[in-house]
């Protein structure tokens, strides 16, 4: 009983310690950005990565989601006889709600990942050791790069996928249940307000910061985790750490954005 | 006497302690490295070798004592007064720890691009020069995967003296390379004190390289340093222990019969 | 460091000073490189050069090279000895063209000329 008592006292220290690294991280990097020299290509390089060549993903996803969100939402309005509300219902889903949020989480799964275990890496092979050691800060060099480029890839891959997300939905709407074109159209215009894009554009950097702060956090203080994760065997465990704990967190301030604003 | 110390050594180690948690890892250790002259660091694995040179890198802040390098307490000193430091020092670390992103050539300028206003051009040569002092320019456009385990030494070799350093500190330079590679890498530690005056630091526990590159040894051994001296005062050591490292014995496990069967039943 | 340009007859006459490191090499180079581009040979007087770095080498070297590709004659002059070590570290001790007085740099320039003529 005492034992169990402990282990949760250790675990909500240790993530406690975790939270307060990642955000300290970030204050870290940002009083970093502001230093000069400001060097724009690792940042070019950090974009390709995290946002172009997730791209195809991204497309592949949110044309199929819309295709579902079609479908599912032409089964439920044909039952209320409201099937005009199609383009709307779609619209409104996928800018507000499911857009940032899909993409974020297939961002977590093919980029964050990726950083995590290259982070960590470069933690167990004295790699970052080599940078602090020719006085290059680690934190600047390594992470800044990748956190301006999660927080502008996000939202531009938000966008790529609410687009052909509302194509998907179009395309079921009017060539597989025959609507007409206008109403789907009109529907859709006359639904989106302004408030919409920006909750949803807001959503999407928050998410693109939060996603890459934890992935280049958990890899970067892979070393400071329980003794007996280090090595290889470390690497894959924080990596699913990692991707894990970024999920909730987009999860997990969906509803608090969602709630808030 | 500060002030002579300070001109004659490149680094001074005094009543240095590094507890990890509940262990204590370095007590007091004091040591003094002269300029211009190689310093082996020996010992066994565990005797806290590894901690020494973090703290003399900066990367582990001791728990007390002072460390100074070049006339920097590194120990006290702030991030800012560390990296001024850090610029006159190389660093060649156990498994090379190239970045697996670049290339060799990049690896080795990435210093030169960060802290100096180099010509591009006058970058590229002296990248060269490095790389043909390590006898590594064919290489120059291989990425780090590409590289046995004797090139990888060379190349992170060639980045750590890239900016001319005045202290270089190599972390076990013959481990795990056949010994005609460890004797080039042994002779070419020898010709960079002798040519380009480095202090050179080397941790390591190869005996055959220590007594080939070594003008000091220090010797180390369950987080003390239990004697140092030249290598013909080391070797004329009577501590067992060192004796005992020499004539590459075991260490002591002698017990008696019933505690060694105790040991290995647990006590049943 | 200091640098200091003199016109010889027929040669240019570059006299360094002090340490040559990473923050006056491309001062040196640009000297370097400009003289050159006068079409002048240039001699280089290492002779007051307490400490010379990798950068100051390069320099030099990519100096040679650039005096090679113009054909124009390039020499250092009164090499310290801790200078010479690290050329000959790098090898590049046999490349240089060394000279001990700027006698023996202007006999080579005057034959060079007359070959050229």
């Amino acid at each position: 009983m005492l034992k169990s008592i402990e282990n949760i006292g250790a675990i909500v220290i240790s993530s406690l310690e975790q939270t307060g690294r990642t955000f300290n991280l970030l204050l870290i990097v940002f009083w970093e950005l502001l230093q000069p020299p400001y060097r724009l290509y690792p940042i070019v390089r950090q974009m390709y990565f995290i946002g172009a060549r997730s791209l195809t993903l991204i497309i592949v996803s949110g044309v199929t989601i819309g295709m579902v969100l079609g479908l599912q939402f032409y089964n439920i309005l044909e039952r209320f006889g409201a099937v005009d509300l199609l383009g709307a219902g779609v619209a409104l889903s996928v800018i507000r709600e499911l857009g940032p949020v899909m993409t974020s989480l297939m961002v977590v799964g093919r980029a964050g990942s990726s950083i995590t275990a290259e982070l960590g890496i470069m933690r167990i092979t004295e790699q970052v050791d080599a940078l602090e050691c020719m006085a290059i800060s680690p934190g600047k060099f390594l992470i800044a790069p990748k956190l301006v480029a999660g927080l502008l890839s996000v939202p531009l891959l938000t966008m790529v996928f609410d687009f052909v997300a509302l194509f998907g939905g179009y395309f079921v709407g009017v060539y597989m249940f025959g609507l007409p074109e206008g109403s789907y159209m009109n529907g859709m215009t006359d639904a989106i307000e302004w408030v919409d894009v920006r909750l949803g554009l807001v959503k999407s950097v928050i998410f693109g910061l939060l996603i890459t702060l934890i992935c280049c956090a958990r890899g970067f203080y892979m070393h400071l985790g329980k003794a007996g994760s280090q090595g290889a065997e470390g690497v894959s465990s924080v990596t699913t750490d990692a991707v894990v704990m970024s999920s909730i967190a987009v999860l997990f301030s969906d509803f608090l954005i969602g709630a808030l604003i | 006497m500060s002030t002579d110390n300070s001109q004659r050594n490149a680094i001074s180690i005094r009543n240095l302690v590094v507890d990890y948690g509940q262990r204590r890892i370095l007590s007091d250790v004091n040591l003094d490295i002269p300029m211009g002259q190689i310093m082996v660091i020996m010992g066994q694995s565990g005797a806290g070798k590894t901690t020494l040179l973090r703290c003399l890198l900066g990367l582990k802040k001791p728990t007390s004592g002072s460390v100074h390098i070049l006339g920097t307490d590194i120990a006290s000193a702030s991030l800012r007064e560390i990296n001024k430091v850090r610029i006159q020092m190389g660093v060649a670390f156990q498994g090379g720890a190239l970045f697996s992103s670049m290339s060799v050539a990049e690896n080795i300028q990435l210093a030169l691009r960060e802290h100096t206003n180099l010509d591009e051009k006058t970058i590229e040569i002296m990248t060269r020069i490095k790389l043909d002092m390590v006898n590594m320019l064919p290489a120059e456009h291989l990425m780090p995967a590409e590289l046995s385990g004797g090139m990888t030494k060379r190349a992170a070799l060639a980045r750590a003296i890239i900016m001319d350093p005045k202290l270089l500190f190599f972390d076990e330079p013959s481990a795990g390379l056949d010994p005609s590679t460890a004797a080039e890498l042994d002779q070419l530690i020898i010709t960079l004190k002798n040519t380009m005056r480095m202090t050179i630091v080397v941790v390591t526990h190869e005996l055959d390289s220590i007594f080939k590159i070594a003008d000091h040894i220090a010797v180390m051994s369950n987080g003390l340093i239990i004697e140092t001296g030249t290598p013909q005062q080391i070797t004329a050591s009577t501590n067992p222990e060192i004796q005992g490292m020499l004539n590459r014995k075991p260490r002591e496990t002698i017990v008696d019969t019933d505690t060694h069967l105790r040991r290995l039943t647990g006590g049943v | 460091m200091e640098l200091t340009l003199k016109s010889e007859t027929g040669f240019d006459l570059l006299a360094l000073s002090g340490e040559v490191d990473m923050h006056f090499s491309p001062k040196l180079r640009e000297k370097i490189l400009g003289t050159l581009k006068d079409g002048k040979p240039l001699l280089i007087d290492m002779a007051q050069v307490s400490y010379i770095d990798s950068s100051g080498i390069a320099s030099l070297v990519e100096g040679f090279q650039t005096a090679k590709s113009s054909k124009l004659p390039y020499g250092l002059l009164n090499i310290s000895t801790t200078a010479l070590q690290v050329l000959t570290l790098t090898r590049l001790d046999k490349i240089f063209n060394l000279y001990s007085s700027a006698e023996q740099f202007k006999a080579q320039v005057t034959t060079h000329a007359g070959a050229i003529q």
